[in-house]
């Protein structure tokens, strides 16, 4: 046999030379792989097999002015279980439903998931996880975590918030500031097999967590409790659908004290409406600020000489602009009175004629100026910006209400920030909630200082308003504020609650009071807002002043301010001698429009309305066009056809007036058809006809008031 | 023709026994987690390849002293039997299926590969025809294309199974064979166009090889998915460095990567044995190619020199397909790395040829 030719030999050795070419190949991109990449992939690989159990980071504590906690972490066990491990995973249920208060079914369902991970149950308290630590199961676990504690559970909860499992900050000061109260998760890194089992010398690793920072706040614990205790007061004496409080430094802009009606307990918000923990009424509700807004028009007016306070005015009774009428709360008017003396009495047409006075321009200048129409920036989730009538559309009428506080809805922190700068010297302050955050160890992170908005008006400017502002609670109508030992200014204010669908809602209001204390150095200027009070009693000089009195003595005298001795004392005041504001309009003709329509037309003269019977037109309307009524009374629709020249002679039985003011009195009559023919002032004393008399609509009752026997108190 | 005996040739003897020990050492390092999670036994794959060595230790042993010559008059049934094999591994309940694929004959004790036989038959097969041939393969459709309809028909049936690797195996292998047997470089050149297209269509139309040949270009695009492989491959290649993380100190074979004691034991030998390891398995093949092709090249008769290097190009192309996989040099193939990857179909037949090449080297003339 013939051996391998050249040709077959000459291939054979370029096979092997090919061959061993690339398996060289191989090893130059095992070199690189091995050396050049090798320490990155060593890494990825590591992260790769690393499990991580998270470690959560102690939050940071919120602590008051003086360095008091109001909220701080606890710590508690979280039970988890690693589902592969745990073998029986039927006894292991059976032993831990009831433990843990949990659904056996659910609990295997969680135990045999295809999970590296589960949690059982978060945040247990101590008797549980020493109950199931005592088990000693497979593949059940624990993980330190922290839940907060509340020092005094109902201290300020809708600025402080509260957390959710995770110790994420969810509503007020916990949502505002988590990120610098959560601090920086830490976790427990041990190395895994891909089915999530702990390898043989594994590497374990522990980054510890970076406990959060605590927020020290501008709120003064002692100030808050005296707060909250007379809002608790406010709630047992007139169980209103809201009361905010807040306390104010005037001069820094930094809240001492804000508290809330309805409020709630951190620990248990899940167990009140929504509507109580998801809005903070303070910085939220927009309302009608009545008479209190009257310190901005007389700061305003002053400031640009459109007034003097020696100016002479003359009050009818009453003050026309275009087709409304707009009463003084006083029957028969003021009659001749310095501007001085508007302010004290709080005089509608006063105070009317100084805003148109001023004029639209100037005065709206000076609103935006005070902050009103704007967030303040206090750092609260959830500001309202409060609701203005644009400039251009602002009539007369308008600037007229404006002027007494209607016609513009303001929030709390608005207003008392704006009579802060009044108060101040004519600075206006950002209100602060926060005075610094400082790591766990004490040291300052950061630290807000007092700011300067801008300034509104002059000193000058600010010490006459304050004197007519001092006068209001010595002889005015604020004189239920008046606090023995320190001189006060303030402001009260009634106004109606603007309802839902416009207009004003009938027999519903808005009692205020905004002051600061002492004028000569004010070192708190305090707003209380009762909405909605129930009972009878609905004047701001009744309702909020008192609480005012009450509040600023706790305050003043915890806050070390010297009482200045023998101060004047104010004369005592009549308690039906109280301001009300009204607002007569003339009842629009809608008879024979289409419903929308003549609720569009009401809605827009302030009045409320009710339909009666079913349809799309108004056939029949009470009280009748032209009729002069309070804003805020219900015009009465009838919309079925035919019956509506029945119902004009309908009768009407007559209700019992007797303890009613003229206004109350009227409200009701009115309501059903008749009319009012008052006679004297105070309380409804005799009637005629009297209770359950029958009476076609449209006719008129005669009610005499008394002022009521002094022994009567209120 | 020189009937008096050599011994045969002793490097590559010890070349395969070598890779064989490292084989053995690595299959047992490598398997032992998962044998151990799955089988609660350490060492579950590790006596069966314990086994299936000293079973083809026996075959080479037997092979060696088989004169190569005798082998000619079995050609015709061997390769009838490989491809009745081959045949019936198709046949729903006859073969194993496993992960989606058809390639093994359970006989009870032992699960039996027929595409590994194959390989072997085909070797010889073409060996004998293309030696017959003599200047007769420069003809295309006498020389070549007989032995191309062959290699057509198993790789087609191969890739019923379908394991791509083996069919690419095989058809390089005979591609190899026929360039050594001095075919026309024009003739190869277009054969080689034509596998390319051909390798290229079977990408193409089975989207699991489009997305795994996808994948090797850009592993890190599905980590947990296409990409995988590769990328815990070239973790555990990574984590070695230059000395290792030491034998049985691996990491990723804690699960992580798949098929960590047959298809990529190359990645854990890299991290334990780091690139000092891993290059001298491949200096090792290196070595096994020297050897087997020079017994090729000095072997008396061009039957057992086409026999010889068709048997040492196919274990040398395994291995280097292998490799580049778990390099991550080409997209994934399934092809366990020869003597070294559990397997004993793959091992037996392996080592059968490696009888076969040595007991050529008996016969050769020394230069």
């Amino acid at each position: 046999m013939k051996t391998t030719n050249i040709l077959v030999r000459r291939r054979i050795t370029c096979l092997f030379l090919l061959a061993a070419a690339f398996l060289s190949l191989i090893v130059v991109r095992l070199a690189w792989i091995q050396f050049v990449r090798g320490d990155e992939l060593r890494e990825q690989g590591m992260v790769n097999r690393m499990r991580d159990v998270p470690v959560e980071a102690k939050r940071g504590s919120i602590l008051d002015r003086n360095g008091n906690e109001l909220v701080t972490s606890i710590s508690a066990d979280s039970v988890y279980a690693i589902p592969n491990h745990i073998e029986k995973p039927d006894q292991v249920a059976a032993q831990l439903a009831p433990i843990l208060l949990m659904d056996e079914a659910k609990v295997k369902q969680i135990i045999t998931k295809k999970s590296r991970f589960e949690w059982l149950k978060r945040k247990v308290d101590f008797e549980t996880s020493e109950k199931i630590k005592a088990l000693k199961i497979d593949g059940i676990g624990f993980a330190e975590e922290s839940k907060r504690y509340y020092k005094q559970e109902t201290l300020a909860p809708h600025i402080l918030g509260f957390t959710g499992t995770d110790n994420q900050g969810l509503m007020g000061m916990e949502a505002a500031y988590n990120k610098e109260l959560k601090g920086i998760q830490g976790r427990i890194v041990i190395e895994h097999d891909a089915a999530g089992r702990e390898i043989p010398q594994a590497l374990h690793q522990y980054i510890p967590a970076t406990q959060g920072n605590n927020l020290v706040l501008t709120l003064d614990q002692t100030i808050q409790h005296f707060v909250e205790r007379e809002l608790d007061k406010i709630v047992a004496s007139y169980n209103p659908k809201m009361a905010v409080i807040i306390v104010m430094d005037p001069k820094t802009g930094e809240v001492l004290a804000m508290g809330n009606r309805p409020t709630f307990s951190p620990t248990k918000w899940r167990e009140v409406p929504q509507s109580v923990w998801d809005r903070n009424p303070a910085v939220w509700y927009n309302y009608e600020p009545g008479s209190t807004f009257k310190i901005i028009t007389a700061a305003s007016a002053l400031e640009e000489n459109a007034v003097k306070p020696n100016d002479r005015f003359y009050d009818p009774g009453y003050y026309q602009i275009a087709d409304r009428k707009i009463r003084c709360w006083k029957d028969g008017g003021h009659g001749s009175q310095s501007f001085a003396e508007v302010v004290e009495n709080s005089c509608n047409p006063g105070f009317i004629q100084t805003g148109l006075n001023l004029g639209k321009e100037k005065f709206y200048k000076y609103i935006r100026a005070f902050g009103f129409g704007q967030t303040t920036g206090i750092g609260l989730p959830g500001e309202a910006r409060g609701i203005m009538i644009p400039e251009k559309d602002a009539t007369n009428l308008n600037i007229g209400t404006m002027s007494i506080g209607q016609s513009i809805a303001v929030t709390p922190i608005q207003l008392i920030t704006a009579i802060g700068a009044v108060a101040n010297g004519g600075n206006l302050m950002k209100p602060q909630l926060v005075k610094r955050v400082e790591d766990y160890k004490g040291n300052v992170v950061r630290e807000f200082k007092p700011e300067q908005v801008r300034k509104v008006i002059s000193n000058e400017t600010t010490t006459t308003t304050n004197q007519l502002l001092e006068n209001v609670v010595f002889k005015g109508t604020g004189r239920n504020a008046y606090v023995d030992g320190y001189r006060v200014a303030g402001k009260t204010g009634t106004a109606q609650v603007v309802a839902e669908r416009g207009g004003y809602a009938s027999g519903k209001y808005v009692a205020s009071f905004a002051g600061f204390a002492p004028v000569n150095d004010p070192k708190i200027s305090v707003l209380i807002m009762i909405a909605e009070p129930q009972g009878g009693n609905y004047y701001g000089g009744q309702v909020a002043a008192p609480v005012f009195s009450s509040l600023a003595l706790d305050v003043l005298r915890y806050l070390g301010v010297p009482e200045q001795k023998n101060l004047p004392k104010p004369t005592k005041i009549n308690p039906w001698d109280v301001e009300e504001e009204r607002i007569e309009v003339a009842v629009p003709n809608v008879v024979n429009l289409p419903l929308e329509e003549a609720q569009k037309l009401l809605r827009e003269a302030g009045l409320a309305f009710e339909s009666k019977g079913q349809g799309k037109m108004v056939y029949g309307q009470i009280p009748e066009s032209g009729a002069l009524v309070l804003s805020g009374t219900t015009v009465i629709l009838d919309l079925s056809s035919g019956t509506s020249q029945t119902k004009q002679g309908e009768q009407v039985s007559v209700p019992n007036l007797k303890g009613k003011t003229i206004r109350e009195a009227g409200n009701l009559l009115e309501s059903l058809g008749l009319k009012l023919e008052p006679s004297g002032s105070g309380l409804a004393e005799t009637q005629n006809p009297a209770e359950g008399a029958k009476l076609t609509r449209g006719s008129a009752v005669k009610v005499e008031f008394k002022p009521p026997s002094s022994d009567q108190k209120t | 023709m020189r009937l008096k005996k050599r011994p045969p040739d002793f490097v590559l003897f010890l070349t395969v026994l070598m890779l064989l020990c490292v084989g053995l050492v690595m299959v047992f390092s490598a398997s032992q987690y998962v044998t151990m999670v799955r089988y609660g036994d350490s060492f579950y794959f590790f006596k069966r390849q314990l086994l299936w060595a000293l079973l083809g230790l026996g075959a080479m042993v037997f092979m060696m002293n088989f004169n190569y010559n005798n082998l000619k008059r079995w050609i015709g049934p061997i390769v009838v039997t490989g491809f009745v094999l081959l045949t019936v591994v198709l046949i729903p309940g006859v073969g194993t299926e496993t992960n989606g694929s058809q390639r093994w004959i359970d006989l009870g004790f032992m699960s039996f590969s027929p595409a590994e036989m194959v390989k072997l038959c085909l070797i010889m097969f073409v060996a004998f025809g293309l030696a017959k041939k003599g200047e007769r393969i420069r003809d295309f459709k006498e020389g070549l294309l007989p032995y191309l309809v062959v290699m057509a028909i198993a790789a087609g049936l191969i890739l019923k199974q379908p394991d791509l690797g083996t069919a690419m195996v095989l058809c390089g292998t005979i591609f190899i064979m026929l360039f050594a047997a001095g075919a026309r470089l024009f003739h190869l050149g277009a054969l080689g166009g034509a596998g390319v297209v051909m390798v290229g269509l079977a990408i193409a139309l089975e989207p699991y090889r489009m997305s795994r040949f996808l994948a090797f270009l850009h592993p890190e695009a599905d980590p947990q998915g296409t990409g995988y492989h590769i990328i815990q491959s070239l973790y555990a290649l990574g984590s070695g460095g230059l000395f290792g993380m030491g034998l049985g100190q691996s990491k990723q074979k804690f699960l992580y990567l798949p098929e960590n004691h047959t298809d990529f034991i190359f990645a854990i030998t890299g991290e334990e044995l780091g690139f000092i390891g891993a290059s001298l398995i491949v200096l090792l093949f290196i070595m096994f190619v020297w050897r087997g092709l020079k017994i090729a090249v000095t072997s008396p008769d061009p039957f057992a020199s086409l026999l010889a290097a068709g048997i040492t190009s196919g274990i040398s192309l395994q291995a280097l397909m292998n490799m580049s996989v778990v390099t991550g040099s080409m997209p994934v193939t399934g092809v366990p790395l020869p003597f070294i990857s559990y397997g004993g179909t793959s091992l037996l037949f392996t080592l059968i040829g490696i009888g076969i090449v040595l007991n050529i080297s008996r016969f050769t003339n020394p230069r």
